[in-house]
Protein backbone atom coordinates (compact mmCIF):
# COMPACT_ATOMS: atom_id res chain seq x y z
CA UNK A 1 0.00 0.00 0.00
CA UNK A 2 1.09 3.36 -0.74
CA UNK A 3 0.65 6.64 0.69
CA UNK A 4 -1.56 7.55 -2.62
CA UNK A 5 -4.03 4.81 -2.10
CA UNK A 6 -3.97 5.38 2.34
CA UNK A 7 -4.83 8.89 0.84
CA UNK A 8 -7.59 7.43 -1.00
CA UNK A 9 -8.78 5.17 2.31
CA UNK A 10 -8.49 7.57 4.30
CA UNK A 11 -11.39 9.89 2.71
CA UNK A 12 -13.72 6.78 2.15
CA UNK A 13 -13.10 5.91 6.16
CA UNK A 14 -11.56 2.43 5.59
CA UNK A 15 -11.24 0.99 9.39
CA UNK A 16 -8.56 -1.11 7.90
CA UNK A 17 -6.39 1.71 7.21
CA UNK A 18 -4.78 2.33 10.61
CA UNK A 19 -2.22 -0.61 10.33
CA UNK A 20 -0.66 0.72 7.58
CA UNK A 21 -0.88 4.40 8.60
CA UNK A 22 0.94 3.25 11.84
CA UNK A 23 3.40 1.71 9.67
CA UNK A 24 4.10 4.45 7.08
CA UNK A 25 4.71 7.63 9.52
CA UNK A 26 4.69 9.29 6.22
CA UNK A 27 1.30 8.38 5.38
CA UNK A 28 0.25 9.48 8.86
CA UNK A 29 1.48 12.75 8.24
CA UNK A 30 0.42 13.07 4.59
CA UNK A 31 -3.28 12.39 4.97
CA UNK A 32 -3.72 13.96 8.30
CA UNK A 33 -1.35 17.58 8.31
CA UNK A 34 -3.53 20.13 6.96
CA UNK A 35 -3.06 21.33 3.50
CA UNK A 36 -3.43 24.96 3.39
CA UNK A 37 -5.61 25.75 0.43
CA UNK A 38 -5.29 29.18 -0.90
CA UNK A 39 -7.64 31.97 0.04
CA UNK A 40 -9.95 32.99 -2.38
CA UNK A 41 -8.81 36.52 -3.25
CA UNK A 42 -5.37 35.15 -3.64
CA UNK A 43 -5.51 34.26 -7.14
CA UNK A 44 -6.99 37.54 -8.32
CA UNK A 45 -4.31 39.43 -6.27
CA UNK A 46 -1.60 37.35 -7.84
CA UNK A 47 -3.05 38.07 -11.55
CA UNK A 48 -3.73 41.30 -11.22
CA UNK A 49 -0.28 42.15 -10.03
CA UNK A 50 1.10 40.48 -12.57
CA UNK A 51 -1.08 42.93 -15.26
CA UNK A 52 0.13 45.56 -13.78
CA UNK A 53 3.58 43.77 -14.18
CA UNK A 54 3.09 43.03 -17.96
CA UNK A 55 1.89 46.67 -18.52
CA UNK A 56 4.11 48.57 -16.17
CA UNK A 57 7.29 47.89 -18.71
CA UNK A 58 5.01 48.61 -21.69
CA UNK A 59 4.42 52.10 -20.22
CA UNK A 60 7.90 52.93 -19.41
CA UNK A 61 8.99 51.06 -22.63
CA UNK A 62 6.85 53.94 -24.41
CA UNK A 63 8.41 56.10 -21.53
CA UNK A 64 11.80 55.34 -22.56
CA UNK A 65 10.58 56.07 -26.43
CA UNK A 66 9.04 59.34 -25.53
CA UNK A 67 12.40 60.67 -23.73
CA UNK A 68 14.96 59.32 -26.36
CA UNK A 69 12.75 61.20 -28.88
CA UNK A 70 13.10 63.64 -26.67
CA UNK A 71 16.50 63.51 -26.49
CA UNK A 72 17.06 62.85 -30.10
CA UNK A 73 15.28 66.47 -31.07
CA UNK A 74 16.82 68.13 -28.34
CA UNK A 75 20.22 67.06 -29.20
CA UNK A 76 19.42 67.58 -32.81
CA UNK A 77 18.19 70.83 -31.88
CA UNK A 78 21.36 71.74 -30.08
CA UNK A 79 23.84 70.47 -32.66
CA UNK A 80 21.96 72.32 -34.92
CA UNK A 81 22.06 75.41 -33.20
CA UNK A 82 25.68 75.15 -32.52
CA UNK A 83 25.96 74.53 -36.21
CA UNK A 84 24.33 77.43 -37.36
CA UNK A 85 26.08 79.22 -34.78
CA UNK A 86 29.47 78.04 -35.75
CA UNK A 87 28.39 77.06 -39.49
CA UNK A 88 30.03 78.86 -42.19
CA UNK A 89 27.09 79.99 -43.48
CA UNK A 90 27.04 82.86 -40.98
CA UNK A 91 30.82 83.77 -41.47
CA UNK A 92 30.03 83.53 -45.04
CA UNK A 93 27.04 85.65 -44.67
CA UNK A 94 29.10 88.48 -43.43
CA UNK A 95 31.11 88.41 -46.57
CA UNK A 96 27.38 88.18 -48.62
CA UNK A 97 26.56 91.13 -47.00
CA UNK A 98 29.46 92.58 -47.39
CA UNK A 99 29.50 92.09 -51.13
CA UNK A 100 26.20 93.06 -51.28
CA UNK A 101 26.54 96.59 -49.59
CA UNK A 102 29.43 97.46 -51.99
CA UNK A 103 27.68 96.46 -54.68
CA UNK A 104 25.26 99.15 -53.45
CA UNK A 105 27.44 101.92 -52.34
CA UNK A 106 29.82 101.81 -55.45
CA UNK A 107 29.35 102.47 -58.90
CA UNK A 108 30.60 98.37 -60.00
CA UNK A 109 27.10 96.53 -59.65
CA UNK A 110 26.83 95.58 -62.67
CA UNK A 111 29.79 94.14 -64.83
CA UNK A 112 26.99 92.69 -68.20
CA UNK A 113 23.92 94.61 -67.90
CA UNK A 114 21.52 93.20 -69.07
CA UNK A 115 17.99 91.48 -68.39
CA UNK A 116 18.59 89.26 -71.45
CA UNK A 117 19.61 85.93 -69.71
CA UNK A 118 20.74 85.01 -72.81
CA UNK A 119 23.06 87.83 -72.68
CA UNK A 120 24.07 87.10 -69.24
CA UNK A 121 24.57 83.47 -69.14
CA UNK A 122 27.24 83.54 -71.70
CA UNK A 123 28.98 86.09 -70.36
CA UNK A 124 29.94 83.85 -67.16
CA UNK A 125 31.67 81.68 -69.77
CA UNK A 126 35.10 81.63 -69.27
CA UNK A 127 35.37 83.79 -66.41
CA UNK A 128 34.03 81.15 -64.40
CA UNK A 129 34.43 76.99 -63.91
CA UNK A 130 31.03 76.60 -63.67
CA UNK A 131 27.51 77.54 -64.90
CA UNK A 132 25.14 79.61 -62.60
CA UNK A 133 21.53 79.11 -63.59
CA UNK A 134 20.20 82.58 -65.20
CA UNK A 135 16.54 82.87 -64.81
CA UNK A 136 13.85 85.27 -66.08
CA UNK A 137 11.22 85.56 -63.06
CA UNK A 138 8.15 87.64 -63.20
CA UNK A 139 8.04 90.66 -61.25
CA UNK A 140 11.79 90.52 -60.60
CA UNK A 141 13.71 91.71 -63.48
CA UNK A 142 16.84 90.57 -64.57
CA UNK A 143 19.57 93.43 -64.14
CA UNK A 144 22.21 91.98 -64.99
CA UNK A 145 25.67 90.10 -63.78
CA UNK A 146 28.79 91.06 -62.62
CA UNK A 147 32.09 88.38 -60.40
CA UNK A 148 32.47 88.37 -56.85
CA UNK A 149 34.51 86.56 -54.46
CA UNK A 150 33.93 84.59 -51.49
CA UNK A 151 36.34 82.52 -49.58
CA UNK A 152 39.28 83.19 -52.13
CA UNK A 153 36.92 81.80 -55.17
CA UNK A 154 35.27 83.54 -57.94
CA UNK A 155 31.17 83.51 -57.71
CA UNK A 156 28.44 84.71 -60.43
CA UNK A 157 26.22 87.21 -58.93
CA UNK A 158 23.22 87.42 -60.63
CA UNK A 159 20.99 91.12 -59.93
CA UNK A 160 17.65 91.56 -59.71
CA UNK A 161 15.17 94.18 -59.21
CA UNK A 162 11.94 94.32 -56.90
CA UNK A 163 10.79 97.94 -57.72
CA UNK A 164 13.19 99.98 -56.24
CA UNK A 165 14.95 97.11 -54.29
CA UNK A 166 17.85 95.39 -55.70
CA UNK A 167 18.39 91.66 -54.93
CA UNK A 168 21.64 90.17 -55.05
CA UNK A 169 21.86 86.47 -56.03
CA UNK A 170 25.12 84.90 -55.61
CA UNK A 171 26.25 81.09 -56.40
CA UNK A 172 29.09 79.08 -56.21
CA UNK A 173 30.13 75.09 -56.13
CA UNK A 174 30.22 74.25 -52.71
CA UNK A 175 29.18 71.06 -50.25
CA UNK A 176 25.39 71.76 -49.81
CA UNK A 177 24.25 73.28 -46.90
CA UNK A 178 20.34 73.28 -44.75
CA UNK A 179 18.00 75.97 -46.17
CA UNK A 180 19.12 78.97 -43.48
CA UNK A 181 17.30 82.54 -43.39
CA UNK A 182 19.70 85.06 -41.86
CA UNK A 183 18.50 88.54 -40.91
CA UNK A 184 21.17 90.72 -40.44
CA UNK A 185 21.27 94.90 -40.14
CA UNK A 186 17.98 94.98 -41.99
CA UNK A 187 19.07 92.93 -45.13
CA UNK A 188 17.19 89.08 -45.24
CA UNK A 189 19.71 86.33 -46.80
CA UNK A 190 18.36 83.08 -48.21
CA UNK A 191 20.92 80.25 -48.85
CA UNK A 192 19.87 77.33 -49.76
CA UNK A 193 21.88 74.59 -52.08
CA UNK A 194 21.13 72.98 -55.90
CA UNK A 195 22.97 70.77 -57.99
CA UNK A 196 26.23 70.91 -56.08
CA UNK A 197 26.55 74.83 -55.71
CA UNK A 198 25.59 77.06 -53.00
CA UNK A 199 23.06 80.00 -53.14
CA UNK A 200 22.61 83.34 -51.43
CA UNK A 201 19.58 85.84 -52.16
CA UNK A 202 20.18 89.19 -50.24
CA UNK A 203 18.07 92.18 -50.26
CA UNK A 204 16.60 94.66 -48.59
CA UNK A 205 13.20 93.47 -49.61
CA UNK A 206 11.02 91.59 -46.58
CA UNK A 207 11.50 88.51 -46.30
CA UNK A 208 8.77 87.20 -47.46
CA UNK A 209 9.27 88.71 -50.87
CA UNK A 210 12.75 87.45 -50.82
CA UNK A 211 10.86 84.41 -50.25
CA UNK A 212 9.02 84.84 -52.87
CA UNK A 213 11.58 85.77 -55.03
CA UNK A 214 13.89 82.60 -53.91
CA UNK A 215 10.82 79.69 -54.62
CA UNK A 216 10.74 81.48 -58.93
CA UNK A 217 14.64 81.47 -58.81
CA UNK A 218 14.78 77.78 -57.66
CA UNK B 1 10.27 36.83 -24.66
CA UNK B 2 7.29 38.66 -25.89
CA UNK B 3 5.59 39.64 -22.68
CA UNK B 4 2.37 38.28 -24.29
CA UNK B 5 3.79 34.68 -24.57
CA UNK B 6 5.67 34.84 -21.16
CA UNK B 7 2.33 35.69 -19.29
CA UNK B 8 0.44 32.47 -21.51
CA UNK B 9 3.42 30.48 -20.46
CA UNK B 10 3.66 31.33 -17.10
CA UNK B 11 -0.17 30.72 -16.75
CA UNK B 12 0.07 27.14 -18.02
CA UNK B 13 3.31 26.03 -15.89
CA UNK B 14 3.60 28.09 -12.45
CA UNK B 15 0.04 29.71 -11.64
CA UNK B 16 -1.58 25.93 -11.03
CA UNK B 17 0.98 25.76 -8.03
CA UNK B 18 -0.98 28.26 -6.09
CA UNK B 19 -2.21 25.90 -3.14
CA UNK B 20 1.58 24.37 -3.08
CA UNK B 21 2.60 27.52 -2.85
CA UNK B 22 0.03 28.64 -0.18
CA UNK B 23 0.48 25.35 1.27
CA UNK B 24 4.34 25.84 1.96
CA UNK B 25 4.29 29.47 2.59
CA UNK B 26 1.59 28.74 5.41
CA UNK B 27 3.52 26.07 7.15
CA UNK B 28 7.03 27.94 7.08
CA UNK B 29 5.48 31.60 8.31
CA UNK B 30 3.18 30.02 10.45
CA UNK B 31 0.65 33.30 9.15
CA UNK B 32 -1.79 32.98 6.91
CA UNK B 33 -1.73 36.92 6.36
CA UNK B 34 2.10 36.60 5.87
CA UNK B 35 1.57 33.11 3.93
CA UNK B 36 -1.03 35.75 1.35
CA UNK B 37 1.90 38.61 1.23
CA UNK B 38 4.67 36.33 0.75
CA UNK B 39 3.17 34.01 -1.82
CA UNK B 40 2.53 37.07 -3.94
CA UNK B 41 5.72 38.51 -3.36
CA UNK B 42 7.21 35.54 -4.94
CA UNK B 43 5.17 34.59 -8.03
CA UNK B 44 5.91 38.45 -8.98
CA UNK B 45 9.49 37.53 -8.42
CA UNK B 46 8.86 34.12 -10.59
CA UNK B 47 7.38 36.43 -12.96
CA UNK B 48 10.15 38.64 -13.34
CA UNK B 49 13.16 35.94 -13.32
CA UNK B 50 10.41 33.49 -15.78
CA UNK B 51 13.36 33.94 -18.39
CA UNK B 52 15.83 32.20 -16.39
CA UNK B 53 13.22 29.12 -15.75
CA UNK B 54 15.03 26.30 -17.81
CA UNK B 55 12.12 23.87 -16.91
CA UNK B 56 9.32 22.87 -19.79
CA UNK B 57 6.49 21.45 -17.86
CA UNK B 58 3.89 22.22 -15.24
CA UNK B 59 6.23 19.30 -12.68
CA UNK B 60 9.36 21.84 -13.30
CA UNK B 61 6.79 24.92 -12.96
CA UNK B 62 5.96 23.62 -9.05
CA UNK B 63 9.83 23.02 -7.78
CA UNK B 64 10.70 26.43 -9.04
CA UNK B 65 7.99 27.95 -7.76
CA UNK B 66 8.67 26.15 -4.37
CA UNK B 67 12.32 26.71 -4.69
CA UNK B 68 11.18 30.51 -4.58
CA UNK B 69 8.71 30.56 -2.20
CA UNK B 70 10.70 28.58 0.10
CA UNK B 71 13.59 31.67 -0.31
CA UNK B 72 10.99 34.47 0.43
CA UNK B 73 9.86 32.70 3.41
CA UNK B 74 13.34 31.84 4.50
CA UNK B 75 14.22 35.66 3.98
CA UNK B 76 11.11 37.23 5.83
CA UNK B 77 11.75 35.15 8.77
CA UNK B 78 15.25 35.91 9.15
CA UNK B 79 14.61 39.84 8.70
CA UNK B 80 12.30 39.33 11.26
CA UNK B 81 14.88 37.71 13.11
CA UNK B 82 12.61 34.51 13.52
CA UNK B 83 15.48 32.34 13.67
CA UNK B 84 14.22 29.69 10.56
CA UNK B 85 16.43 27.45 12.38
CA UNK B 86 14.83 27.44 15.92
CA UNK B 87 14.86 24.29 17.80
CA UNK B 88 12.17 22.06 18.60
CA UNK B 89 11.41 21.97 22.33
CA UNK B 90 11.66 18.75 23.10
CA UNK B 91 11.27 18.96 26.89
CA UNK B 92 8.03 20.51 26.21
CA UNK B 93 6.77 18.05 23.83
CA UNK B 94 8.17 15.14 25.73
CA UNK B 95 8.84 11.43 24.32
CA UNK B 96 6.39 8.70 22.93
CA UNK B 97 8.16 5.86 25.23
CA UNK B 98 5.10 5.07 27.04
CA UNK B 99 2.80 5.26 24.17
CA UNK B 100 0.94 3.20 21.90
CA UNK B 101 0.59 4.58 18.82
CA UNK B 102 -2.66 3.54 18.00
CA UNK B 103 -4.03 4.90 20.99
CA UNK B 104 -2.31 8.37 19.51
CA UNK B 105 -3.88 7.71 16.22
CA UNK B 106 -7.83 7.34 17.34
CA UNK B 107 -7.99 10.66 19.60
CA UNK B 108 -9.95 12.62 18.05
CA UNK B 109 -7.57 15.56 18.17
CA UNK B 110 -5.04 13.55 16.89
CA UNK B 111 -4.96 15.90 13.43
CA UNK B 112 -5.03 19.39 15.39
CA UNK B 113 -2.16 17.71 17.49
CA UNK B 114 -0.02 16.95 14.36
CA UNK B 115 -0.15 20.59 12.94
CA UNK B 116 0.42 21.92 16.26
CA UNK B 117 3.58 19.29 16.55
CA UNK B 118 4.13 20.13 12.96
CA UNK B 119 4.27 24.29 13.32
CA UNK B 120 6.58 23.43 16.23
CA UNK B 121 9.18 21.66 14.08
CA UNK B 122 12.47 23.67 13.04
CA UNK B 123 12.44 25.02 9.78
CA UNK B 124 14.67 22.46 8.06
CA UNK B 125 12.35 19.92 9.23
CA UNK B 126 9.41 21.59 8.44
CA UNK B 127 10.25 22.06 5.23
CA UNK B 128 11.64 18.68 4.58
CA UNK B 129 8.11 17.57 5.98
CA UNK B 130 5.90 19.55 4.04
CA UNK B 131 7.86 18.99 0.67
CA UNK B 132 7.62 15.36 1.04
CA UNK B 133 4.65 14.17 3.11
CA UNK B 134 2.13 16.97 1.83
CA UNK B 135 4.00 18.21 -1.84
CA UNK B 136 5.27 14.08 -2.48
CA UNK B 137 8.17 15.21 -4.38
CA UNK B 138 11.11 13.56 -4.47
CA UNK B 139 14.56 13.76 -1.98
CA UNK B 140 16.17 15.06 -5.07
CA UNK B 141 13.48 18.37 -5.32
CA UNK B 142 13.64 18.64 -2.18
CA UNK B 143 17.65 18.93 -1.81
CA UNK B 144 17.10 21.35 -4.79
CA UNK B 145 14.90 23.49 -3.05
CA UNK B 146 16.70 23.21 0.26
CA UNK B 147 19.85 23.67 -0.99
CA UNK B 148 21.51 20.04 0.80
CA UNK B 149 22.23 17.23 0.24
CA UNK B 150 19.60 14.39 -1.01
CA UNK B 151 21.49 12.54 2.20
CA UNK B 152 20.78 15.47 4.51
CA UNK B 153 17.33 15.42 3.75
CA UNK B 154 16.84 11.88 3.97
CA UNK B 155 18.01 12.70 7.79
CA UNK B 156 16.01 15.50 7.99
CA UNK B 157 12.91 13.80 7.12
CA UNK B 158 14.04 10.76 9.35
CA UNK B 159 14.27 13.01 12.55
CA UNK B 160 11.40 14.70 11.49
CA UNK B 161 9.08 11.84 11.77
CA UNK B 162 10.42 10.82 14.93
CA UNK B 163 10.14 14.11 16.72
CA UNK B 164 6.41 13.80 15.41
CA UNK B 165 5.85 10.74 16.89
CA UNK B 166 7.28 11.95 20.22
CA UNK B 167 5.18 15.08 19.83
CA UNK B 168 2.15 13.37 19.70
CA UNK B 169 3.28 10.83 22.27
CA UNK B 170 3.47 13.58 24.39
CA UNK B 171 -0.26 15.51 23.18
CA UNK B 172 -1.93 12.64 23.49
CA UNK B 173 -0.64 11.92 27.47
Amino acid sequence: MNCETGRILTETNDSGLADHIMSCPSCFIGTRACYYQAPAGLEDKIRQRLRRETAAPAYSHWLAIAASVLLIVSVTGNVALLRSRVAPQHSVASDVLSAHLRSLAGTHLLDVPSSDQHTVKPWFNGKLDFSPPVKFLDGFPLLGGRIEYFDGRPAAALIYGRNKHVINVFTWPAAPVAETAIARNGFNMLNWSNSGMTFWAISDLNESELREFVSLYR
Amino acid sequence: MDPARKLLLFEQTVIPHMNAAYNLARWLTRSSQTADDLVQESFLKAFRSFDTFQGNDSNDGRGWLLTIVRNTCFTWLKKKGNQPTSEFDEQLHGSADDQNPESILLKEDAMGSLNQCLEGLPFAFREAIVLRELEELSYREISDIARVPVGTVMSRLARARKRLQECLAGAAR
